[in-house]
């Protein structure tokens, strides 16, 4: 096609760019369906901004705008700044904690000129490049346990200092990048390991902490019991057992309970309980509830583009920003869901076919960063309205509400589309 | 190799896990639309969907001849949700910002409070977060109109908290008169009188509305889905407002000269049994009068020497004796074993007729007879009792009638003297009303009519249900002994011995009745207060009575003049001097029956004129702006409907308007309404576009 031969489409990836286009339009048509009212003009809202679909159609060509821009860069701009952006990356976190705004409990806001962003989301795109050039690094032996410690240490400073604006759901989208550091190498054990302390803490949540001492105890014996053969030999597994054990009883009867009473807010609590169902809060499940209505209620083949009662009459909150999936599960109902989450694996796929055919490791890395970014928002977002996941206010990548939002997973993209096309080249 | 092998194993998992948990979520979104679907939907429906109560206007209750005694007028409770988010919203700046401008907004409309005692209730509720504070009770619609315009009200009720309660506030145009009786509707309190009587008439059926949310959160009717409510009947009453109203004159003036403790007077007619008049006046503490309880239907009380009747029915139907015999009165005291028996008023008569003796009311004398005849049988004089139902109740239609007490001898306190005591009115309790209905069966030939107040409940002006007289007793005596009764009752005024033989000097028509003084007790003061209760009650023209009439006044402590001959006849007397001079028997006018022509209609509603064009078909056309009140004028084809103006802050103008339109509208903007006439409104005290002065009266006239 003559496009593809132009100099700023040259290696483009196609597909992503219309996956893209198709969930930014999904996004405007669902904002549209909540914020219409019916006999309103469209153009003159349009015209005036003055609804936040209208906001979001602009937003939409700030970021057209970026995206070219981006195609228009130099690859190696990214490569040679990626430090120094993360740098001043945690500088602006930093300036949040002094010069923040609060807005809606969060002091995770800059405000410049009548201007308002949240630098906690495009700190994620600093990170992930930043990342991606340590792992890239040709000194960086990433087999090495100093190097991963680095490593990790590079994705969850910034995810510390954003606990502290009040935002722990967006700090906790930096624990994502434990998955490209997987694919480069991070052993095994440490997901294991981790994986194994998420579900101690549920179980801690859900279980009497007496009784789940005594299970934990009784698999303790069982494994030595299991290997009591060569025991004399084996006085280091002995050893590991009994050591894994005592952490384990430990942090179940006094790490959990301490952090969910001086670590976690109230509200962060009762959520937590709601979600898994130990506390049946009115207050707090009225969100997950209104929520869950809205879905149920749409069906096989939901309601129809602009027919569903419970999103349009303002049931159900934050609908055009944190529960836009709700719009897309009633109107359109089971079959909508399932070509949306369609759309978003067939973007997820894409981006790590893309990260597997390319030579630098940075791109890869980087692309890995990205596919996990929008895993984890579109994972935790919809989980959260289908009751799966406690309500932590993270966006729908690409359709929520939000300047912010749209235009960093634009610039995510876009850098990513802007590498692949240099794929040839080796980047560091 | 083995790190490749570890590679692709590792980009196989990221890739599985994606999928994995998209499929997850999927399954969810699967049990949650189709497995729980149906559930989830109800939940839907019931939150957008509610059923509204339309509450039902409560019905007016009119004078026999169509005056409105009282009606329903819409006002509203205001009140304010200080935990509304929008009030709450920016640590609540919001209300904190504005509160300041509420408080003197509210200050200037009400004039009740200072803007800063306004602020200080304000900040209280806030700091309670108090969910239903009361801002101000029963404002009318014209203040409601403007109060939606204050500061943070104006935010609209999803944001600043309003919360505005319709409710309905009974009026009586005429006030005081027959207040009592028509009674009292409140809610939470007890009701009394023909609003308690007929409430089920009078209120009406609630209806029921669904109601579906909309965009914005608010709600709206669904179409077809309505039960409309049935507004309340109106009831139609036998009270005559010009007899009420000289009723409650001639008893006021008695009873505030003589400051007697209550009175109370009824007119009824005769040959029915209708209460045409109830008047009932207590003396307040400031020494006023008040229509405070109803006197002459609610207390059953020693009713004295006008019991005597019962008796002479009882000795002249067992034929015991006859008029002219004689019986010795002993000057006036006579013992009965312990207790003396004294005559009300000392005199020096030994011997007199028994005819004499019941017309000058001695106590000794009748009691003696009682004794004489019946002390070895009581019952047999108590089955007399029991015959003229003076142990029953009437069964007016008025609730809270009070139940007589008659003792007999199997009463415990059942004593020697209790017969001739109760033969002469003592021991025995009674309400006036249940005299009245005796002495107006001697009246009406005998025949005892049940008294009654209610004559029809109307809906719409016509009659769902109409109430005739009713027979008691057909006959409560021979027609001999009711020519000898009736010649007793005009002997008491008529001879000179009778006791109210000067009350009726120079009376143009022949009156008959029965005085009667009572010593009252007065719980534990006994009866050392000389507390008289005086009575009178009869009825008038004697040869063809038309009405007959109670007059009860319960004296002050020591009064100098306390007989029922000097206190309660004069009262009758002056009912029936004006009764006689208002033609007696003229009927009165039933409605208006003057004709409108075709396209005439009065000033109103805009709405609900336009409603009964619709409906009758009439060509109307509609004003150019549409205003809530209307001013017609007809056209040989059509009604004009232009605009009547209702300018704020001025004394609207009622003319041409009927009465409840123009009561809403005046009583809405503060004035005391004061009404005379029925029809239309053609004159009003204070000339409209006058500025108004909260609580000042207006008179206006209707015809």
């Amino acid at each position: 096609m003559n496009r593809k031969n132009t100099t700023l489409a040259r290696g483009i990836d196609w597909p992503v760019v219309y996956l893209f286009i198709a969930l930014t339009l999904v996004g405007v048509l669902s904002i549209f369906a909540v914020e219409h009212r019916e006999g309103e003009s469209v153009i003159n809202t349009l015209f005036h901004f003055s609804k936040t679909y209208a906001q979001q159609v602009k937003w939409l060509g700030i970021c057209a705008i970026l995206a070219i821009i981006i195609l228009q860069v130099d690859s190696k701009l990214f490569t040679a700044t990626a430090n120094l952006l993360y740098v001043a990356g945690i500088g602006l976190l930093l300036l949040v904690l002094v010069a923040g705004k609060d807005i809606k409990g969060s002091h995770s806001w800059l405000v410049i000129g009548g201007f308002q962003f949240q630098p906690a989301e495009l700190c994620k795109l600093f990170t992930d490049l930043a990342l991606a050039k340590y792992l890239s690094g040709l000194e960086t032996n990433f087999r090495r346990l100093k190097s991963q410690i680095i490593a990790i240490a590079i994705a969850l400073i910034p995810a510390f200092i954003t606990i502290f604006q009040n935002e722990t759901g967006l700090a906790l989208v930096y624990f994502c990048f434990f998955i490209p550091m997987y694919r480069e190498g991070l052993p095994g054990e440490v997901l294991v390991v981790a994986f194994s302390l998420v579900i101690l803490v549920i179980s801690a949540l859900l279980v009497n902490k007496d009784l789940l001492f005594i299970i934990l105890s009784a698999i303790a014996l069982l494994v030595l019991y299991l290997s009591r053969r060569g025991m004399a030999r084996r006085r280091v597994r002995i050893i590991l057992v009994v050591l894994i054990w005592g952490f384990c009883s430990s942090f179940v009867m006094f790490a959990v309970p301490f952090a969910f009473k001086h670590v976690l807010r109230p509200y962060q609590v009762t959520r937590i309980n709601v979600m898994l169902g130990k506390e049946i809060n009115p207050q707090a499940g009225y969100n997950v509830m209104q929520s869950k209505i809205a879905i149920g209620s749409g069906g096989f083949l939901g309601k129809g583009y602009l027919k569903g009662t419970q999103t349009r009459f303002d049931f159900v909150p934050e609908q055009s920003t944190d529960f836009i999936f709700c719009t897309i599960g009633e109107e359109f109902g089971f079959f909508g869901s399932l070509v949306l989450l369609g759309i978003y694996i067939a973007l997820l796929m894409r981006i790590i076919l893309i990260a597997e055919r390319q030579r630098s490791v940075f791109t890869r890395v980087y692309a890995y960063g990205v596919a996990s970014i929008i895993f984890f928002h579109m994972a935790i977002n919809i989980g959260m309205e289908v009751g799966l996941a406690p309500v932590i206010g993270i966006p729908l990548p690409l359709i929520s509400y939000g300047g912010s939002s749209l235009m960093t997973f634009t610039a995510l993209t876009f850098i990513l589309l802007r590498l692949d096309a240099d794929r040839q080249m080796v980047l560091r | 190799m083995e790190v490749k092998k570890d590679i692709l194993w590792r980009v196989y998992l990221c890739f599985l896990g994606m999928m994995a948990f998209g499929l997850f979520i999927l399954s969810r979104v699967f049990i949650i639309q189709d497995i729980q679907g149906k559930y989830w939907k109800s939940m839907a429906d019931s939150l957008h969907t509610r059923y509204v109560t339309i509450e039902a206007g409560r019905g007016n209750i009119y004078s026999d001849n169509g005056s409105m005694l009282c009606t329903s007028i819409p006002f509203f409770n205001i009140r304010m949700d200080m935990g509304e988010d929008g009030l709450r919203e920016k640590d609540g700046r919001v209300f904190l910002d504005q509160v300041d401008s509420l408080s003197d907004c509210l200050a200037a409309m009400f004039m009740d409070k200072s803007a800063g005692q306004y602020k200080k209730e304000l900040m209280g509720a806030w700091n309670r977060g108090d969910r239903y504070f009361l801002v101000k009770r029963e404002i009318p619609f014209a203040e409601f109109q403007k109060l939606k315009e204050f500061p943070l009200f104006r935010l609209g009720p999803d944001q600043g908290g309003l919360i505005a309660e319709p409710v309905e506030k009974r009026i009586n145009p005429f006030r005081l008169l027959a207040n009592r009786t028509i009674g009292l509707w409140r809610e939470n309190a007890q009701n009394v009188g023909l609003e308690a009587t007929y409430n089920k008439d009078l209120s009406g059926v609630t209806g029921r509305r669904l109601m579906r949310r909309i965009a914005g959160g608010t709600f709206i009717p669904v179409d077809g889905y309505q039960i409309d409510p049935e507004n309340g009947k109106d009831i139609v009453t036998n009270l005559d407002v010009n007899i009420q109203d000289i009723a409650e004159n001639a008893l006021y003036q008695m009873v505030s000269s003589n400051e007697a403790q209550h009175g109370t007077c009824i007119v009824m007619e005769v040959k029915t049994g209708k209460i045409r008049a109830i008047a009932n006046l207590g003396r307040q503490p400031d020494g006023s009068y008040a229509e405070d309880y109803n006197y002459g239907v609610g207390v059953s009380a020693e009713p004295g020497s006008v019991f005597k009747l019962a008796l002479m029915i009882s000795l002249l139907q067992d034929k015991l004796v006859s008029l002219q015999d004689t019986v010795y009165i002993a000057n006036g005291s006579w013992k009965f074993g312990k207790r003396t028996m004294y005559d009300a008023e000392s005199h020096n008569h030994g011997m007199v007729t028994i005819k004499q003796a019941f017309e000058m009311s001695s106590n000794v004398g009748m009691s003696k007879l009682a004794y004489r005849y019946y002390d070895r049988d009581p019952y047999k004089y108590l089955h007399h009792i029991h015959l003229l139902r003076l142990d029953t109740l009437t069964g007016v239609d008025l609730a809270g009638e009070a139940w007589p007490v008659v003792k007999s001898p199997k009463s415990r306190t059942w004593s020697a003297t209790s017969l001739p005591w109760m033969s002469v009115g003592y021991e025995v309790q009674v309400t006036p009303l249940q005299i009245l209905t005796l002495y107006n069966a001697v009246a009406n030939g005998g025949t005892m009519m049940r008294p009654y107040l209610v004559s029809a409940v109307t809906s719409y002006g016509k009659p769902v249900q109409e109430f005739e007289p009713r027979v008691l007793i057909p006959r409560i005596c021979s027609d001999t002994v009711l020519a000898e009764l009736r010649g007793l009752l005009e002997g008491v005024v008529k001879d000179p011995v009778g006791t109210a033989n000067k009350v009726f000097t120079g009376a143009p028509y022949q009156a008959a009745g029965k005085t009667g003084t009572a010593l009252v007790a007065n719980g534990s003061h006994g009866y050392g207060e000389k507390i008289y209760q005086a009575t009178f009650v009869g009825y008038f023209p004697a040869d063809d009575p038309v009405y007959s009439c109670i007059v009860v006044i319960k004296n002050k402590p020591h009064a100098a003049k306390y007989y029922g001959a000097s206190v309660a006849a004069p009262v009758f007397r002056q009912v029936a001097d004006r009764l006689y001079a208002l033609g007696m028997q003229q009927a009165p006018v039933q409605g208006n029956f003057r004709m409108d022509s075709a396209l005439e209609s009065k000033s109103g509603s805009l709405s609900r004129e336009e409603l009964v064009l619709n409906r009758l078909g009439i060509p109307y056309s509609a004003p150019a702006f549409p205003a809530p009140w209307t001013n017609p004028s007809p056209s040989p084809t059509r009604v004009v409907l232009g605009p009547k103006a209702t300018p704020a802050g001025m004394v609207p103008n009622v003319a041409g308007m009927g009465l409840k339109d123009a009561l809403q509208l005046l009583e809405q903007d503060g004035l005391e309404v004061e009404v005379a006439g029925t029809g239309k409104v053609i004159a009003q005290s204070i000339p409209p576009g006058d500025p108004i002065a909260k609580g000042s009266h207006i008179r206006i006239n209707l015809d």
